[in-house]
């Protein structure tokens, strides 16, 4: 299971140099649809316990499902709505941002081994993964003007802190419901910021966060 | 069973969906009602044992108590507003109120670590529609900020949830994840875990919280919301989020890292108050120098936890003080919106002589937000300065007190602006008394409590401030 683990990782960290490189919107959603599935997918396989239980089998297949179709098409539909096909001008060049991206992975890394988790020795990658997609999503984030790059550079970040956190304390504790409480939370979120979304480009002709700039001090 | 307290108004929250205006505002009522019932149940009864995820904790009572009765005022505040001004998607706009007292109601019974990170996540998402409800340009932008920059900042704060259950290597794996359950054990966590966690709680909760610098999608969504609730936002939601900070600073003072978390408060406390300070000095909009008042307030609570002792019991009762006068402030603000038709200080004036019930309310809640007695602001500020003082941190008293004379020039000009100087013109629509009754009932219960204060109240204060290892006498 272990080396599963470990080409499920190197996948997230190829999703992530991907989507920062991407400028069609329409392949950043394939990706994070993507990137959602093997990021359930990470804890589950990590398991150590004996056997599979039903319930857990049933879990799976509704994280799977909620992060790797329903948060994905939500956002299929919200670019439908508001008709963008493509990033144009972004806020940091592609370019860039893959470079970003790969001082991202470098630093996550190093940071990961000052860490000494000594519970999680068998997954070397984990960790690293866990931060690069963190900060790369709260990178995206910033970098990107159209409010739905925006919405996904959160999910994006919200894929890491799921890593992290659902593999690292699962060593410790299972706690399904708690965390299906959580994917509740962001799905709810995801579609709360897709109207929202909507009504930008309808009010504004265009779902861009450069028009949000009138209130200030 | 607890449960029953948030359930029923998120229940009945999602049932005003789809009724009709008219008894959704009953519902409404009605669901504000019973969550006061049930927190004073808490209060007066016997205490229901709580389970793994939801328990009464002193400071989640004292936040439900402060909550749920200042919503019912809101509400009646909300019935008379809705008569003057009507909203296009009245049921929304009910049931959202509705299931944010739930929420809210959710936060302060939590105590399990990543159960209080939903409910706090989940008060965001359905307080989202009730700044959006007047569709303007600044209304989606600040809805747009606010579920934005709070989504991200509380996702930092699950992160720390992480790092703190990671803190408890694996050995506990029987330990429930509640707050108070992890507290009891927390001298044998791993204290660097502890403090990366303690650090994003700070970040992500403080962001909630209104805690400069993360403070910026705050003024807007304050002000943007229609007045009641932007009452709720300040008045309530604030408390809730603070409740997070709380229980982190609980645990890391349970594990002997409370100098950590307690200094980290105190810079944080500190910063936030005096970044309310310049905004407020130059402040043209009545509604943004309030939502700079409520970051200025979260600041001082914030500032007297971290410092602890006598700072601690005195930020406690600020803390129900700020939620009664800022409340109070914004209702009164709603009517001034409602009459001169502006948020701009410079097109209002003689306030005292259009709406004189308005204006007492506004120049009382002026007083008792800048620390004048009888207000019970007074108390809680002059016991903080105190506390810092028998703790030794003068410098920082000194950039405290430095902030607070600055805010209370810059708001005074403000205030006096709008209820004396000269104005021409028409009253777009006065006051009546469902409007003018809640935020005088606010100011006179802050100056209630501020004579006489309950037994049960102090002793519940006493035993919050036993859980961060405080008493009165430093």
């Amino acid at each position: 299971m272990t080396a599963t683990v470990g080409v499920l990782l190197a996948l997230v960290f190829l999703s992530v140099l991907f989507s920062l490189s991407s400028h069609r919107l329409l392949e950043l959603i394939r990706m994070m649809a993507l990137q959602g599935i093997f990021v359930s997918l990470v804890p589950f396989l990590m398991e150590t316990h004996e056997g599979f239980a039903l319930l857990n089998f049933v879990l799976l297949a509704v994280m799977v499902f909620i992060k790797g179709a329903a948060i994905p098409g939500l956002l299929w539909l919200a670019m439908r709505k508001i008709q963008i096909r493509r990033e144009i001008e972004p806020i940091v060049s592609y370019h860039v941002s893959i470079f970003i991206g790969l001082a991202i992975i470098l630093t996550s890394v190093f940071v990961s081994h000052r860490m000494e988790t000594v519970a999680l020795s068998a997954h070397p990658l984990l960790l690293p993964a866990a931060f690069t997609t963190l900060s790369a999503g709260l990178f995206l984030l910033m970098a990107r003007r159209k409010a739905l790059t925006q919405v996904i550079g959160y999910l994006m970040m919200e894929n890491g802190i799921y890593l992290a956190g659902s593999a690292l304390a699962r060593q410790t504790h299972t706690q399904y419901l708690v965390e299906f409480g959580v994917l509740l939370d962001v799905l709810v979120g995801v579609m709360i910021m897709g109207i929202i979304l909507h009504q930008i480009n309808d009010s504004f002709d265009d779902a861009d966060t450069t028009f949000l700039e009138s209130l200030r001090d | 069973m607890l449960e029953h307290i948030f359930l029923i108004p998120i229940l009945l929250g999602i049932l005003c969906f789809f009724l009709p205006s008219r008894l959704g505002r009953g519902v409404l009522v009605g669901g504000g009602l019973a969550t006061l019932a049930g927190a004073s149940a808490l209060w007066f009864g016997d205490q229901p044992g709580g389970g793994a995820y939801f328990q009464v904790t002193p400071e989640g009572q004292l936040v439900l108590l402060v909550v749920s009765f200042l919503f019912v005022l809101v509400t009646v505040y909300t019935l008379g507003y809705l008569r003057d001004a009507p909203i296009r998607r009245e049921p929304i706009f009910l049931g959202c109120m509705l299931l944010c007292l739930g929420t809210m109601s959710m936060v302060a019974l939590a105590d399990h670590i990543i159960v209080l990170w939903v409910a706090i996540e989940a008060t965001t998402l359905v307080s989202a529609p009730l700044i959006l409800l007047h569709h303007s340009k600044e209304a989606l932008e600040a809805t747009w900020k606010y579920v934005m920059v709070c989504s991200v900042g509380i996702a930092l704060a699950l992160l720390g949830g992480f790092f703190t259950i990671m803190a408890m290597g694996s050995g506990n794996v029987d330990l429930s994840l509640t707050f108070h359950g992890l507290a009891g054990e927390a001298a044998a966590f791993d204290p660097s875990w502890l403090k990366a966690g303690f650090i994003f709680l700070l970040i992500g909760y403080g962001t909630k919280m209104g805690l400069a610098p993360m403070h910026t999608w705050l003024p807007d969504a304050h002000s943007e919301a229609p007045s009641p609730a932007s009452a709720l936002l300040s008045g309530m939601l604030l408390n809730c989020a603070f409740l997070g900070v709380f229980k982190a600073h609980l645990l890391m003072t349970a594990a002997g890292l409370a100098v950590f978390s307690g200094s980290l408060l105190v810079v944080f406390g500190l910063l936030s108050v005096l970044v309310a300070a310049v905004f407020i000095i130059q402040q043209n909009d009545y509604k943004r120098l309030l939502a700079y008042s409520s970051i200025e307030n979260m600041g001082i609570i914030a500032f007297g936890i971290g410092i602890g002792g006598l700072a601690a019991y005195g930020a406690m009762i600020h803390l129900i003080h700020h939620a009664l006068i800022k409340s109070s402030l914004f209702l009164s603000a709603g009517n001034i919106l409602l009459g001169y038709g502006t948020k701009m200080i410079a097109d209002t004036g003689r306030l005292a002589r259009f709406q004189p019930r308005t204006a007492i309310a506004l120049v009382g809640g002026f007083a008792g937000i800048s620390g004048f007695p009888p207000f019970g602001i007074f108390l809680s500020e002059l016991l903080i300065i105190f506390g810092a003082f028998q703790k030794g941190s003068y410098s920082s008293v000194a950039v405290l007190i430095f902030s607070l004379i600055l805010i209370f020039a810059g708001a005074s000009r403000s205030i006096i602006r709008i209820s004396f100087s000269n104005w021409e013109g028409q009253m777009k629509i006065g006051e009546n008394l469902p409007r003018i009754a809640p935020s005088w009932i606010l100011l006179l219960t802050s100056i209630g409590l501020t004579v006489w204060m309950p037994e049960k109240m102090e002793q519940i204060i006493q035993a919050v401030m036993t859980a961060i290892g405080g008493s009165l006498h430093g």
